[in-house]
C-alpha cells in the first residue's frame, strides 16, 4: 500500500516532466506547421481516470505552469485546460464510460474543443489568434493526444492508485 | 471517491475558473509580478531545457530529415539563384549605404547601420501552437534589454520581450500582438505593421494613403519616427498584395516578411533602445 500523502508529489512530478518534454522535445516536432500539447494530454488522461474534479485540478495546474514558460496571455492556458478537464470528466462519467479505444476519440475531440476555446477567449481579450490556423493545430494536437492518452492514463493510475472514478449519481448530486 | 472536502465539485471548478480569470486580468495589465515570475521560471527551466534538448537532438533531427527534406531541396535551388542576384545588388547598395552613413552621421540621425549589435544562437523555437516567441542564448550580461530590436541577416525578426542574465525571449513579428511602425521605401508613406500569426503575411492597415500606387514587391522598412521602438531603415518585408481598406480611407497591404522566422539559427540583437 502506497502512502496517500505522496500522491500530490507524484502528480506534480508528472506535470513537471510533461512540461519539460513539451518545451524541449515535442514543441520541435511539427506536423503541418503545428505541434502536440502534452499538458492537454495529461489533463484529458486525468479527467478520464478521475472524473471532472481531478480533470479540472490537473488542467488548472498544467495550464498554470505552461503559462509560466509561454509568452501568450498569462492564465489563458490554465483557464482552457481547467474547463476542458472538467468537461471531459463530466461527459465521461455521466454520459458514457469510455472503454477500449474510446479514450482516443475523446482525446481527439477534446483537442479540437480546446484549440477553438483558446482561440475564442484570445479574441475576447484582444489577442486575435487567426481562426484559419485552428484546423491545422487541432489536427496535430488531436494526433498527439490520441497517440499518448492511453500511456498517460496508465501514468495517472500510477499516481492515484487503481481507478476510482466517481459514480454517475455521485457526480450529478455534488 | 476517497475523503473529499465538504465543498462540491462544481464549487471547486468555479474557484479554479475564477482563479484563471483573475490571473488573465492581472497578466493583461502587464503587472510586473507576472513578468518577474516568468523570468524566474525561465532561469529555472532554461538549464533543464538545454540538457533535454541535447539528449533528444538525434530524434528531432531525424524527424526534420523526414518531414522537411523536399522543402529543403527546393529552397536550396531558390537560394542559389537569389545569392547571385543579391551579390550584384550588394555592390550598388554598399555605395549608397556609405553615402547614407556619412549623411546620417553629419546630421546626427539614428540609423540602423550604425547600431552596436550582439549575435546570439536560437536555443528553442515557439513552445506551443499559440506562442510566437523563441529563446536565445544571450541576455542582460551581453547588454541585451527588453524592447531591443532583433534582426537576422538584415531583416527584422522581432523584439526582445524578456531578458535574464544569460538568455532572452524574442517576440516574433508574426505574433498577433506585434506592432511596428513602417515606411514604404518608394513613396515614404507611413503605416503600422502587425503580425497575423505563423505562416501568414504581416498586415499594414493604417495611414497608407488610398491614392498611393503600391506595386507588388515594394520594400517596407521600419519608420523610426520619434519615440519608435526601432531605429529607422530595418528591412521588414515586401508587399505581397494591396487592396482598398474598409471605407476607402486607407490602403490595406499584405507584407511578406524578409526573414523566414521558422528557419532561424543565429540572430542579431541591436543594442538600441528608444532614444539611441
Amino acid at each position: 500500500m502506497r502512502s496517500r500523502r505522496l500522491t500530490p508529489l507524484r502528480g506534480a512530478v508528472v506535470l513537471v516532466v510533461a512540461l519539460v518534454a513539451q518545451i524541449a522535445f515535442v514543441a520541435d516536432l511539427r506536423i503541418a506547421g503545428a505541434v502536440g500539447d502534452l499538458m492537454l494530454v495529461v489533463t484529458v488522461a486525468a479527467a478520464l481516470t478521475g472524473g471532472p474534479d481531478r480533470g479540472a485540478a490537473y488542467g488548472f495546474f498544467a495550464g498554470l505552469i505552461f503559462d509560466l514558460v509561454l509568452d501568450s496571455p498569462f492564465g489563458l492556458s490554465a483557464l482552457t485546460y481547467a474547463v476542458i478537464g472538467y468537461g471531459v470528466g463530466l461527459v465521461c462519467s455521466v454520459l458514457f464510460r469510455p472503454t477500449g479505444a474510446w479514450p482516443l476519440a475523446v482525446a481527439a475531440v477534446a483537442s479540437l474543443v480546446a484549440t477553438a476555446f483558446y482561440t475564442g477567449v484570445g479574441h475576447l481579450i484582444g489577442v486575435p489568434y487567426p481562426w484559419a490556423d485552428v484546423p491545422a493545430i487541432a489536427v496535430a494536437v488531436a494526433l498527439w493526444n490520441a497517440a499518448l492518452v492511453l500511456p498517460a492514463m496508465a501514468v495517472l493510475r500510477w499516481v492515484h492508485g487503481p481507478s476510482q472514478q466517481p459514480d454517475r449519481v455521485e457526480v450529478l448530486l455534488r | 471517491m476517497a475523503i473529499s472536502p465538504p465543498t462540491g465539485s462544481r464549487t471547486r471548478f468555479a474557484v479554479l475558473v475564477l482563479a484563471s480569470v483573475t490571473l488573465l486580468t492581472v497578466g493583461l495589465r502587464d503587472a510586473p509580478v507576472v513578468r518577474e515570475v516568468r523570468e524566474g521560471a525561465s532561469v529555472v527551466i532554461g538549464p533543464v531545457e538545454s540538457a533535454v534538448d541535447t539528449v533528444t537532438a538525434p530524434v528531432r533531427n531525424a524527424w526534420h530529415g523526414v518531414t522537411d527534406y523536399e522543402d529543403l531541396q527546393r529552397e536550396n535551388d531558390e537560394l542559389r539563384s537569389q545569392i547571385e542576384a543579391a551579390d550584384a545588388e550588394g555592390v550598388q547598395a554598399s555605395d549608397a549605404e556609405q553615402q547614407l552613413a556619412e549623411l546620417s552621421a553629419a546630421l546626427d540621425l539614428p540609423w540602423a547601420g550604425n547600431v552596436k549589435t550582439a549575435t546570439a544562437r536560437v536555443v528553442s523555437g515557439p513552445r506551443s501552437n499559440f506562442s510566437h516567441a523563441i529563446e536565445i542564448d544571450k541576455g542582460t550580461d551581453d547588454g541585451i534589454a527588453v524592447d531591443m530590436p532583433v534582426v537576422a541577416g538584415a531583416g527584422l525578426v522581432g523584439r526582445v520581450s524578456q531578458a535574464t542574465g544569460s538568455s532572452s525571449t524574442v517576440e516574433l513579428l508574426t505574433d498577433p500582438e506585434f506592432r511596428v511602425g513602417v515606411r514604404l521605401s518608394t513613396t515614404g508613406d507611413l503605416g503600422t505593421a502587425r503580425g497575423q500569426g505563423r505562416d501568414d503575411p504581416l498586415s499594414v492597415d493604417s495611414a497608407i494613403s488610398p491614392s498611393a500606387k503600391v506595386a507588388k514587391g515594394t520594400g517596407i522598412v521600419t519608420s523610426g519616427v520619434d519615440r519608435s521602438a526601432y531605429p529607422p531603415g530595418i528591412p521588414v518585408g515586401t508587399v505581397a498584395s494591396s487592396r482598398q481598406g474598409s471605407g476607402g480611407l486607407a490602403l490595406d497591404l499584405d507584407v511578406d516578411p524578409v526573414v523566414d522566422v521558422d528557419q532561424l539559427s543565429y540572430l542579431t540583437v541591436m543594442l538600441w533602445t528608444d532614444g539611441g
